[in-house]
């Protein structure tokens, strides 16, 4: 577990560079502490931006839930039989 | 057990796991049920005739989820192209960034306030379907993209991997997909009367 001072210190970073890395962040695909240390304060900062990262979780956890259509019962009888043909 | 019996048992489980992300994905690109389960099939019998070059079992998804997309290029892309395609030329530069990023912190100001609107109660009436119906209005891809790493689960490099381009691109195909994505469905809320007025 990483402790607040632990952290490095965050530049100030704009609304425009910030959701530039949104989608980043959110999929935790930011590695460089730096960055996801700025991204972080500037969230913290930023009502509008925060509203924003939150309204964009939402339309991830939809997309998940809405994402996989159902698998019709003859592809899975195809796909069976392809694989005990192999 | 032999190394091929292994390799057909690892094998055999692993489709059995993901035959419906596979069917899901097939469906959303080709936009066709019968061409979906011939591109499956046809997946699985490709997959199998080169395992040998499946270096690493933990990269299983990535590694078939690139031979359906490579099968899709070759052999049903051609049907599935549709010319709406044509109106996203604004955004499909890479190299367009900074006019990208301000698309989406305007579009998203006016997104963010139809969703958080508790009498369009936007987020409760968006059915799954309507959801579907966006995301496969997609440029192809961007569309590919978001499928894999919002419903598929896959990381940015594996992604990458998939459809063998950067990290890098894979990033600015996310941030424009989304963009799009959000255009979508507000057309959409407008059309099926979800929304009556501009909010």
């Amino acid at each position: 577990m990483t402790n607040e001072s632990d952290k490095p210190e965050a530049n100030e970073i704009d609304c425009l560079e910030a959701f530039d890395h949104l989608y980043a962040y959110l999929n935790n695909e930011i590695t460089n502490p730096i960055e996801l240390s700025n991204i972080e304060h500037h969230l913290s900062h930023c009502k509008s931006c925060f509203s924003r990262a939150e309204m964009e979780r939402k339309l991830n956890q939809r997309m998940k839930e809405s994402g996989k259509s159902e698998l019709p019962e003859a592809v899975q009888n195809r796909l069976r039989n392809v694989l005990s043909d192999l | 057990m032999s190394q091929q019996e292994d390799d057909k048992q690892f094998f055999t489980d692993c489709i059995e796991q993901n035959m419906r992300s596979l069917y899901a994905l097939a469906l959303r690109l080709t936009c066709n049920s019968a061409d979906a389960e011939d591109l499956v099939a046809e997946t699985v019998t490709k997959a199998w005739s080169v395992i040998h070059s499946l270096q690493d079992r933990t990269r299983f998804r990535p590694w078939i989820f690139r031979i359906l997309h490579n099968g899709f290029i070759s052999d049903y892309r051609k049907k599935s192209i549709r010319p709406v395609e044509t109106s996203y030329d604004e955004l499909a530069d890479d190299n367009n960034k900074e006019q990208v990023a301000t698309l989406l912190i305007q579009q998203s100001e006016e997104f963010q306030q139809w969703w958080a609107n508790p009498m369009d109660g936007f987020a409760n009436n968006l059915l799954g379907e309507d959801l579907i119906a966006a995301i496969e209005s997609l440029p192809e891809s961007f569309r590919v993209t978001v499928l894999l790493i919002n419903v598929e689960g896959l990381s940015y490099d594996e992604t990458a991997e998939v459809l063998n381009i950067s990290a890098g691109t894979v990033r600015s195909r996310m941030n424009r997909g989304r963009t799009l994505l959000q255009k979508a469905l507000w057309q959409h809320a407008k059309d099926a009367g979800l929304i009556t007025e501009e909010v």
